[in-house]
This record gives structure tokens, C-alpha cells and sequence, in this order.
């Protein structure tokens, strides 16, 4: 339900700060348009094979809380915050904690607690927090300079950025719970992503319970007004749509405040893999959608998915971008999604700045399931992955193992990308987990080169007629390493059976690489260079004392820098590794004692480059966790 | 002023509520400057899907009737009018002008209209024309495939075409994305997989190409020539679309009935329906396959990965008894030939004593079955009175090919799963293929040769062979006009061809769209008139023969694939079938018979 409020006049008076230091890192992908990129230089192409620790600083979040780190994901990415604010960087923790440290030592400075409702069995992640500078108040008072926290259990906070106390001016003692009047179920829905501050105004999107049910809580998205938390305005993507929910935003949120727009990019709506009961598009689930800043109201929005049987989520932030081509200069917005397109647009207008045609899909199978007959993409760029796999694809350590993953990929449904799932297993390339996810891309400064990190194992999926007393367990998230999952979708006749595939040995079916590292030069829509990301060496029963480049999956994103450099930790092998921009090749790697499945961040402090990653491991990958942050930089 | 305009407004809403309902109405479009717009296609559409009995994997079971869903298309006049009955339910009216946006109209959101001279309802729909991008992305595949040049190679263009062209159109808008070298590479992978036959060690070469030539196209668009301009004649006519079958359907060749109805083949799910025009009725039948007998038949399931296939014997072409109108059918995946009775509804089955791939099929005066056997380079017929097949052998072109033939039944020996497949060469199969066939007014059997560019001449009295160099590239189907002459289309040359068997002499006439690789024919013999299939342009083709004339007939979906066209001798009534594969990439996803009338009397406007 679309709900709007007045805009408060005390908006005008305030402002984000100041705007993205060119080596500094004020908001969570860098700069407000979400590009992952740092003109910082001071470590470049010659010189990164030095980089080393500069400082190692732990949460204590692994003694705080034990085996509880189990069901983490650490995904945060720092800011760096101004002087004014005490140049502190900032970070948060997986339950929610944060915490200020000396961006020269790392060492710690202040935490806060917001001692989260850690009910349900609902994953704990944080991505970030956001920073504004409160033009309302007094210079030097308190909450002047703010941070902002969207927690597990559904509350904005809003903390002093010098200190860590909460803003009393904010809410309810620096609080506002964004569950409204139904109240929190844990478990149901909570916020991960960092919320969005521009004009005057925190949006906050949220994650919400996937596959389970077949009306999920609605995924509307919040804006309060910064300084008192009231609620400004709602945006509910899924209006008028009664037998569904969610379409949430639980992806980072760009914001385009020269022109007052904000762009959300929406989820699927649910049940993920049933749509007999939603019919139609159902917009705006699967959505860019362009609001109006001020208002909430709805200036574009392009859906990427009709009527999605995939739970092809929009899964990264938008990237906001100067399209510079034949002389013209367009303000512009890239896409990537888990079905591997990369979209492009002029952000003011949503005219697509590469011809996006009708591409013909197959039908469903299932009874009253009216699939989409076509699905948008891209002329160009092409596809980030070949989304058919055949049987003489099949790929296997031995031709027992290879012949074994020939016959279960012929025996799949499976006529590419956007195959509805039926009830014989079906052919999921790329699955939930993308092609593109949350880490989203990087955009190399005014070049136009996007480099997206994607996954790239195929998944297999199948609808299996159930009576509701028969209902397989609820299910909070998504399969974990190599595991099959059955799960519920209450008010279906289905369950969902979804799991990677895999020969008897536990090897993808697929040929490798299982992740890669792309290139997309967007301008002139084509792929610039790819090379796999990630080692298996880890992977198998016994560690190789060797890497292995067959690429992994991978969760996490990178940043491009002015040293021509791309930094990107995200794989199952512990690495954090930096790229050559230009061609792909790798400069160094390190051992992290977790994987790093967050994105990295790089800031100049008083004259020195860091490069600073959060090292704590996924609950999907089964790999282990922990709490470290780390921070590389050339010896001084 | 305010008055005046009030009064526009109201006249026709108070004409609109005194229009009596079931009379004819006029749709006059225009464009923004008010001008009309002639040759707009406007198509009628059911908005509300028919129902039916679906409960046999999707599709209607055997026996039971259900009622089609049914399209009515017709053209504007110069004067920009197009005439329709009075709604009768909720419909919707899609107004289609090459240069302009799609408009739709339904009962829920029809423009107010005013009364004409003569009382009736005109209804006024003002068409927004494209820009520029939108305009160059809506041109059919054929004028973007004409600008593919193939660094220069036209050898290779036609043999990208002869291998790539068969099932689906080459350069609809989800052809021409951009893709790496590596997945037009597994692309062509797959395809070959599907049954295509492009030599392996030209993929790397077309694939680089397709990529440079694509983004060429994408950067100079200005390059891609219009489609053809559809024409006034089209305003003398009307569409009727019946949609059968869902979107893994394919509905190959067909045939009209004495009996009123339209025999369509489902070559992938092996049924057969049985179409009463007018009342869009139409009933299934299964086609009945033995125990034994496996999906793909003997050729083998090439379609291991689609969600549902049941091709245990491959419906391929039809051709009717003379003497008691049943309908044989040749089911390309058996060694087979089916005999259908339309008055008992049962299927009979022929055993044949060799060959491989029953193809086209016809029957000549004397009741004898004649068909292609497309693998085995061999012509059957199949004698009614002895219920015997003799097999003519047609020559092979070299040692290697002769071995190859002879050494079918060990190959075809081996379970397909196991058998040896040659890799595709660069004469795609090192098989002549055997393709069209007819019967010419002497009695004399003709047949192409596909792969050989050669024609056959088959003495039905002596038995003689006759081999005939046909001097154009890829000759897929023919058929023979009353006075005995042999029109044949040239597959990857684009061009209809006339053979004169009395003087040996060709005669070659340029389609009249760029770039169409024309896929079948038929001769409408009582006006002189040869009908070709289009599946690039969107298009079927008409040719006068007397005047050399050439009309062309936009069909009402994109992506429109045709392999079959019959002639009612009835009436003059064109019917063809959408036979893209797959049959989802179709505008609508669905297959259909389509059939081409002129406009009934008192439609056009007046």
C-alpha cells in the first residue's frame, strides 16, 4: 500500500555531509550511486605484490557469542567517516554491533550495542551502516553527525558517529521499529543492507522470509525523516496484489539526490517457485524501480523478471554512472541480476541505453501456471553466463563421474534460462544464488569497464506435489554448500526441492570456473575479459598445498581503484586477491584466516592507502567463521 | 467554444448508446496528424481463453472435440477503414502498422465512436509512430540476415543458412544479442545436438563472424533495409488463425480434406488434429506407436532435455486416397507408413521393408502412395492393391557415398545411444537428402534432392531413374502446376525456380522480399497462381504465373515459420501452419493454422 506523508520542511536543512572523498569512503559502495570505486593510487599495478597487514582488529563477536557465529554471515563494509565526525571507520558486526576504530591502528575507538531480538532462526548478517550530517542541529552537538543502523529485529537506529550514543531526538531513544502496529516475528523479515540516507530522508528496504509461504509479509519499503525518525512516506512494491508478499528490497539502495531519485532494486515476489495464484507480471516485484525522493512516488521502473518462478531477486545495488558515448554524456544506472544481464538505463527516464528485446521463454507445465511468454534482455552487453548446459558439457574428474553429470543433465528439464520448474527436476542456470548477487559490481572510474564478480554452478530444482499436512520444514534461507533442500511453500500444493548439481563425488556438473571475475565494457556492450575467481584447493577432503584456479562461488563484491587495481575477497578458498583492471591477470593474493564473503573498501589516512576487509565467513558456505577485520597497506 | 466542444463529445457517446448491437462497425486509423493509415493490420482476438478439455499432458485426449481459440485479421483500406462484426463478447483489437506502435483495444477500453452516413458505428484509433530504434528493432529477421555478409563469403553464408535456417528464423531480435565467441560456439554445439548438421570446423569461424557482423549491425543500423511495404491488395482480404497444440507443439504439414476439415500434423506429439474450419472446432487423435517402439523411433530422442516430447513416430506430411480419402501420413522417425480413415478414425500401420526417413508424401491418380525416404536417398511407393512397397534407389554421388548409403541398416543396427555419427562435414551429412516430391499430370514422379542439387525424374511405367541437375542451391520442396511444369524453391539461393521438363530449361524468379529462405510451395492449379512459404519475413508469397506477379501477405505474428501451404480447391482458400521450432519463440507462444480468404462480401468498407 502506497502511503505518503507531507514532506517536512526541515528537510532543506539538511544534507548527507559532505560528498564522496576521492579517497575517502563515506557510504557502503563508496560514493551514493553504489560504484565500488576509489581514486586512491598510492598502491597501483607495480607496487600491490608488497601490500601487507597493516592491522588486524577482531569484534569479539566469536567470544561474545560461541556457536552462535554458526548461523553468521559477515558481509559489512566499512565506512570511513570526515574529520568533522571523527574520522572514525565504522563497521557492524553480523548481530548488529558497531563499531568505531582508528582508521591509522584499527584500534578500537567506540561500540555500540543495539542488542538485537536474536529469536528465529533467521541468518545474522549487517552490511553496513550510513552516515549523515545533520544540518538541523548545532555544530558540535550531539547527533550533529549521525550513523544509521538497520538491525536483525526490524529497528532503525540512529547513533552519534563520534561516540556511538543513541540520537534521543531519533524515534524512541534514538529508535524506531519499522514492524509496525503486526509487531516483530522473528524469523519473518529484518533489515541487512545499510539504509540509504539523502535528502533529509533514511529509506530502508528489508529481507524477508524466502519459499516458505505462499503470502510472505509485504516487502514495503520505509523512508523516515532523518532527524526524528517520523515515517515520511511507503512504498509497497507489490499494490494491488493480494494473494502474494514480499517483492522486498533487501538489496542495497542507490540514491540519485542532484535529481531526487531513489532506485530500489525489488525481490521476487512469493512463493518463489509458484505463481498459480499471483497471475500476471506481478509488478513491481523484480524491479528497478525509480522513486520520486521527496514523495515516494513512482517516476519508472523496468521489471527484469515477469511473473519470476526463479526467485530472480534483484540482487546488488544500483549503479549510478555517467554513460559517456559519441560525444554524449547521459546520467545512467547499470544493473546486474542473478540471471547474468547486465541492464542499462538512463536513470532520469528509464529508456534503456541498450535495446532491451522480448526474449521468447518456455511455458510451465504445472496446471493454471500462465509463465511469462517472454522475458526481457539486454541486446548487449551478452549474458555473463552461457545459462544452457547439455549433456556433452558435462564436466567430471573421471569419465565415470563426467558420464554420471551427462545423464543426470540429460535427464533434466532444460531448455535454458527461464525453464519454468515442473514436477520432473529441472535445469535452475543460473540458481538462486545468480550469476550476479549482492556484491554486485565495480564501475573503473569514467571508463565505463564494470567488473562483476558471478557465480556459476548450476542448480536443479523440482516441484513435488505435496498435501499440506505433509509439508517439508520451513526454511529461513538458502541451500548450504553442496546441500539438497526441500522446503515448504505453504499454500501451494507444492513443496520445492532445490540443490546444486553435482556428480557422486560432490563436483559441479558443470565445467569450471565456478565463479569468474568479468570485465563488461558497457559503452561498447561487450565483455573486455574474464578470468576465474577463487581456488578449490581447499574444497575437496584434503587441502592441495597448491592453488587450483577453477573458480569458486562467491559472495562479496570488489572495489576498483585509481592504481588500476580491483580488490575482491568473496571466494571459498580464504583470499583476498587484487586484479589487474585491464586484463584480468592477478597481482597478489593473501590468507585470510576465514573467507572473506564482504565486500572491501580502500581509503587514504594520513598518507597511507589501506585496503580494509571484513573476514568472517558465510553460513552457506559451511567453511567456518569469525570476526576479523582487515587492513592491508604498502609498508611505510 | 466550451458548447461546442461539449457537443462533440456528446453525439457520439449518445450515437454509441442507440447503435444497435450485431451490425458491422468501422475502425478508422489514423495517425497523430490525422492522417489514415492504410494496410494496418488489425487483428480480433477471444480475450478470454476458450475452454477446454486439456488432460492429456496438455493436450486435448483422443477423440474428445474442444473449440480453438481463434484470431480474425484484416487490413485498412486506403481511406484507413477496416469493417468488423459488432463485438459479441469481450475481444480485443490489435492495430499493427509497420513504422507504429501496437495498439490494443478491447471491449473494456474501445475509443468512443460516432455514426457514419449510414448509421453505423466508426470507431476512430490513432496510431503513435516509432522512433527511430524502435522502428529498426521491429524489422523481421530477413532484412537483418541480408546484411550479413559473411566477410564476404557467400558459401558460407549459404551453408550457415542451409544448416541454421531450417527450424527457426536467423536474426529475430534474441538472435542478434550479443554474445561471446564461446556461446555462439555452444550454441551451435547444441544445435547440432538438436539435429542441425553445421560442420564442426567452420563453428569458430561463423561464430566470430556472427559476432562482428551483429555489432556492426547494432552501431549502423541505418544499414538494415525496410521490410517491404505491405500493399493495398491486402485490404481484399482476411486471417483466420486457429490456435492448436501448446508451445512444445510443432505443427508441420497438413492437409484440407474433401470432408471440410484441415488434417494438421503435431510432429513432436505424435498427433494428428482434425480442424473444422468453420466452426473452429477441432478434435485429436493420437497417433498409435507400438510397445516397443521409443521416443525419437529409431533416429533416436534428440530432445533428451525438453520438459515434454512424445515423437515415437514423427507426423511429418500428408497426402490423400484419390479413391476413398484416407489420409497417409509418413512418420519420419519409423520405418513406417500410416494409413488414417476420417470416417473410422482408426490408424493403420504399414510395415516397410527398408529405408530411412519417410519425408514428403503424395498420391497420383491411381491410388499409388509416393514418398521421400530423406536418409536413405530412396523414393517409396506404396501399391494400395498389393499393399506392397517397392523402393527406388536414387544414385549416389561418389564411392563414399554409395558405402555410406549401403551401410544404413548396420548403423541404424546399433541402439541410437551408441551409434556412430560421422561429424558433420562441410557437405553437411555426405547424404543427397531427398526432399520434396510430387506427381506431375503425366504421371511422371519428380523429386529434389536437398543436399545433391539435383532433381529426379521416376517413370512410374518403367521404372527408370532419371537424374537432372537442378543449377541453384538447395531445392527442398516442389510441386507441379496443370500444365505440367515443375516449381521448386531454391532453399539457401532464395529464389523459386521453374523447370520446363519439356525443354530441360530453368527459369529463375527473385522472391520479392530480401533475404527469405523459402521452405515449401504449392500451385494453386485452377488459377495459376504458386504460393511460397516464407519464414524469415514474416510472410507468405504469392506468384501469378501468367503475369509474373509477385503479392506478399504479412502474417499476423512475428516469428512466423512456415513449411506447408495448400490451396482449397473448394474455394481458393490459402492455408498454411506457424511451424517455428521451438514453437515458443513465437509472437503468442502457440502454434496455429492460418487461413487466407478473400474479404466476405459486404465486409469491405464502404
Amino acid at each position: 500500500m502506497f502511503f505518503r506523508k507531507a514532506w517536512p520542511l526541515m528537510a532543506v536543512f539538511i544534507s548527507t555531509g559532505v560528498p564522496a572523498a576521492d579517497e575517502g569512503w563515506l557510504y557502503y559502495g563508496g560514493d551514493q550511486g553504489g560504484r565500488h570505486y576509489s581514486d586512491a593510487s598510492q598502491i597501483d599495478k607495480a607496487n600491490v605484490s608488497d601490500l601487507d597487514v597493516a592491522w588486524v582488529h577482531r569484534s569479539g563477536d566469536v567470544k561474545t557469542f560461541g556457536e552462535g557465529m554458526e548461523n553468521t554471515s559477515t558481509q559489512s563494509t566499512p565506512i570511513l567517516l570526515p574529520e568533522a565526525a571523527g574520522e572514525s571507520l565504522v563497521y557492524c558486526t553480523p548481530f548488529n554491533r558497531v563499531i568505531a576504530l582508528d582508521p591509522g591502528s584499527g584500534e578500537q575507538r567506540w561500540d555500540f550495542d543495539p542488542k538485537i531480538d536474536r529469536r528465529g532462526t533467521r541468518t545474522f548478517r549487517c552490511r553496513g551502516v550510513s552516515y549523515a550530517e545533520e544540518m538541523s542541529v548545532a555544530p558540535n552537538a550531539q547527533c550533529r553527525h549521525r550513523l544509521y543502523l538497520a538491525t536483525h529485529d526490524r529497528r532503525l537506529w540512529a547513533i552519534d558517529a563520534r561516540n556511538g550514543e543513541p540520537c534521543r531526538d531519533f524515534g524512541t531513544n534514538g529508535r524506531v521499529e519499522i514492524f509496525g502496529d503486526e509487531g516483530y516475528v522473528p524469523g519473518d523479515i529484518s533489515s541487512s543492507s545499510a539504509p540509504t540516507v539523502a535528502g533529509g530522508l533514511v529509506v530502508v528496504g528489508s529481507g524477508v522470509i524466502d519459499f516458505s509461504r505462499s503470502t510472505t509479509p509485504r516487502g514495503t519499503v520505509n523512508a523516515f525523516n532523518s532527524r526524528t525518525g517520523e515515517l515520511v512516506w511507503q512504498f509497497d512494491p507489490l499494490r494491488g496484489h493480494r494473494n502474494s508478499g514480499a517483492a522486498n528490497v533487501w538489496a542495497p539502495i542507490s540514491v540519485d539526490e542532484e535529481n531526487g531519485l531513489v532506485f530500489l532494486p525489488t525481490s521476487a515476489p512469493s512463493p518463489d517457485y509458484y505463481g498459480v495464484d499471483r497471475p500476471g507480471d506481478n509488478l513491481y516485484a523484480n524491479s528497478i524501480v525509480a522513486l520520486d525522493l521527496a514523495s515516494g512516488e513512482l517516476r519508472w521502473h523496468f521489471q527484469h523478471v515477469r511473473h519470476d518462478l526463479w526467485d530472480y531477486d534483484t540482487p546488488a545495488q544500483p549503479i549510478l554512472f555517467e554513460w559517456t558515448k559519441n560525444g554524449e554524456s547521459i546520467p545512467a544506472l547499470v544493473q546486474v541480476t542473478k540471471q547474468s544481464y547486465v541492464f542499462v538505463f538512463n536513470r532520469l527516464t528509464g529508456e534503456p541505453l541498450w535495446e532491451i528485446t522480448e526474449q521468447p521463454v518456455p511455458p510451465s507445465q504445472i496446471p493454471g501456471e500462465r509463465a511469462s511468454p517472454t522475458q526481457p534482455k539486454p541486446i548487449a552487453p551478452p549474458p555473463l553466463i552461457d545459462s544452457f548446459l547439455m549433456p556433452s558439457d558435462a564436466w567430471g574428474f573421471t569419465p565415470w563421474d563426467r558420464g554420471n553429470c551427462a545423464k543426470q543433465i540429460a535427464s533434466l528439464n532444460n531448455l535454458g534460462l527461464f525453464t519454468p520448474t515442473s514436477e520432473k527436476l529441472t535445469l535452475m542456470y543460473p540458481g538462486s544464488l545468480g550469476g550476479a548477487n549482492w556484491g554486485g559490481g565495480a564501475l573503473l572510474a569514467d571508463s565505463g569497464v564494470l567488473l562483476v564478480n558471478i557465480n556459476n554452478a548450476a542448480f536443479t530444482g523440482q516441484l513435488i506435489p505435496t498435501p499440506p499436512e505433509n509439508s517439508a520444514q520451513a526454511r529461513t534461507d538458502h541451500p548450504e554448500s553442496g546441500e539438497r533442500m526441500q522446503v515448504t511453500m505453504q499454500g501451494t500444493p507444492y513443496n520445492i526441492d532445490i540443490g546444486a548439481l553435482m556428480s557422486p563425488l560432490g563436483i559441479p556438473c558443470n565445467p569450471p570456473p565456478w565463479g569468474k571475475l568479468i570485465a563488461v565494457d558497457l559503452f561498447k556492450g561487450t565483455i573486455a575479459w574474464e578470468t576465474a575467481l577463487g581456488s578449490v584447493h581447499e574444497m575437496g577432503p584434503v587441502t592441495a598445498p597448491f592453488h587450483i584456479t577453477w573458480g569458486t562461488p562467491n559472495l562479496g563484491g570488489g572495489v576498483a581503484t585509481g592504481g588500476g587495481v580491483f580488490f575482491i575477497g568473496a571466494t571459498m578458498d580464504r583470499q583476498i586477491r587484487a586484479f589487474d583492471v585491464d586484463t584480468g591477470d592477478t597481482l597478489w593474493k593473501y590468507t585470510l584466516p576465514n573467507d572473506a564473503t564482504a565486500t572491501p573498501m580502500t581509503y587514504v589516512y594520513k598518507g597511507r592507502q589501506y585496503v580494509v576487509i571484513n573476514a568472517g565467513g558465510h553460513f552457506m558456505f559451511q567453511r567456518g567463521y569469525g570476526d576479523y577485520l582487515y587492513a592491508f597497506a604498502l609498508p611505510e | 467554444m466550451l458548447k461546442r466542444k461539449t457537443c462533440q463529445l456528446l453525439v457520439p457517446i449518445v450515437l454509441l448508446a442507440f447503435s444497435p448491437l450485431g451490425q458491422a462497425f468501422t475502425l478508422h486509423v489514423k495517425n497523430k496528424m490525422g492522417e489514415p493509415l492504410s494496410q494496418v493490420m488489425v487483428t480480433r482476438t477471444t480475450a478470454a481463453k476458450t475452454k477446454a478439455d486439456l488432460s492429456d499432458d496438455g493436450y486435448a485426449p483422443n477423440g474428445v472435440t474442444n473449440s480453438a481459440d481463434t484470431t480474425l485479421t484484416r487490413f485498412t483500406d486506403t481511406a484507413g477503414n477496416v469493417r468488423f462484426d459488432d463485438d459479441y463478447g469481450p475481444v480485443q483489437y490489435r492495430a499493427r502498422a509497420q513504422g507504429y506502435i501496437d495498439r490494443y483495444v478491447g471491449s473494456g477500453n474501445m475509443p468512443g465512436s460516432i455514426a457514419d452516413a449510414t448509421g453505423e458505428r466508426v470507431v476512430g484509433l490513432i496510431l503513435t509512430a516509432m522512433n527511430e530504434q524502435q522502428l529498426i528493432a521491429s524489422y523481421p529477421s530477413n532484412v537483418w540476415l541480408s546484411q550479413l555478409s559473411f566477410g564476404g563469403d557467400e558459401e558460407l553464408k549459404n551453408h550457415f543458412e542451409l544448416n541454421c535456417a531450417f527450424c527457426h528464423q536467423q536474426a529475430s531480435p534474441f538472435m542478434r544479442n550479443e554474445r561471446t565467441v564461446e556461446q555462439w560456439r555452444s550454441v551451435f554445439e547444441r544445435m547440432n545436438s538438436y539435429g542441425a548438421q553445421l560442420p564442426l570446423d567452420e563453428h569458430q569461424k561463423i561464430a566470430e563472424l556472427l559476432q562482428s557482423e551483429y555489432r556492426e549491425l547494432r552501431e549502423n543500423p541505418e544499414v538494415v533495409p525496410q521490410p517491404r511495404p505491405w500493399e493495398g491488395h491486402l485490404s481484399e482480404i482476411e486471417m483466420k488463425e486457429w490456435v492448436i497444440g501448446d508451445g512444445f507443439s510443432q505443427m508441420h504439414d497438413f492437409i484440407i480434406h474433401p470432408n471440410g476439415f484441415v488434417y494438421v500434423g503435431d510432429n513432436l506429439f505424435d498427433r494428428l488434429y482434425e480442424i473444422n474450419p468453420e466452426t473452429g472446432d477441432y478434435t485429436v487423435y493420437k497417433v498409435p506407436h507400438k510397445p516397443d517402439q521409443k521416443i525419437g523411433g529409431i533416429l533416436g530422442n534428440r530432445f533428451v532435455t525438453f520438459p515434454k516430447m512424445y515423437n515415437y513416430l514423427g507426423v511429418h506430411s500428408f497426402a490423400i486416397s484419390p479413391r476413398d480419402g484416407n489420409i497417409f501420413i509418413t512418420p519420419s522417425m519409423q520405418q513406417e507408413l500410416l494409413e488414417f480413415d476420417p470416417k473410422t478414425k482408426q490408424f493403420v500401420t504399414h510395415e516397410m521393408p527398408g529405408g530411412y526417413y519417410p519425408h514428403t508424401i503424395r498420391t497420383d491418380a491411381q491410388d499409388r502412395v509416393w514418398f521421400t525416404l530423406a536418409v536413405s536417398s530412396q523414393v517409396a511407393m506404396f501399391d494400395r492393391v498389393t499393399e506392397e512397397f517397392k523402393l527406388y534407389d536414387l544414385p549416389a554421388r561418389s564411392v563414399k557415398e554409395w558405402l555410406i548409403l549401403q551401410s544404413l541398416p548396420l548403423i541404424f543396427a546399433f541402439d541410437p545411444e551408441n551409434r556412430p555419427r560421422p561429424s558433420p562435414d562441410d557437405v553437411s551429412t555426405g547424404l543427397p537428402m531427398p526432399y520434396g516430391i510430387d506427381v506431375a499430370p503425366d504421371g511422371g514422379v519428380w523429386v529434389t534432392r536437398l543436399y545433391a542439387n539435383d532433381i529426379a525424374h521416376i517413370d512410374p511405367e518403367t521404372d527408370e531413374v532419371t537424374m537432372i541437375d537442378f543449377p541453384f542451391k538447395g531445392p527442398r520442396r516442389l510441386r507441379i502446376d496443370a500444365d505440367g511444369m515443375i516449381w521448386i524453391v531454391a532453399f539457401q539461393d532464395s529464389l523459386l525456380v521453374k523447370y520446363d521438363p519439356g525443354t530441360n530449361l530453368y527459369s529463375s524468379y527473385e522472391l520479392p522480399v530480401i533475404n527469405e529462405i523459402p521452405y515449401a510451395l504449392n500451385v494453386d492449379k485452377d488459377r495459376g497462381v504458386v504460393w511460397v512459404n516464407g519464414n524469415q519475413s514474416d510472410t507468405i508469397l504469392s506468384f501469378d504465373i501468367a503475369t509474373e506477379k509477385w503479392k506478399v501477405y504479412p502474417m499476423p505474428r512475428q516469428r512466423f515459420f512456415t513449411r506447408d501451404i495448400e490451396v482449397s480447391e473448394e474455394d481458393g482458400a490459402v492455408y498454411t501452419t506457424n511451424s517455428h521450432f521451438p514453437t515458443w519463440q513465437s509472437e503468442g507462444g502457440v502454434p496455429t493454422l492460418l487461413r487466407i480468404t478473400p474479404l466476405p462480401e459486404g465486409v469491405a468498407a464502404p
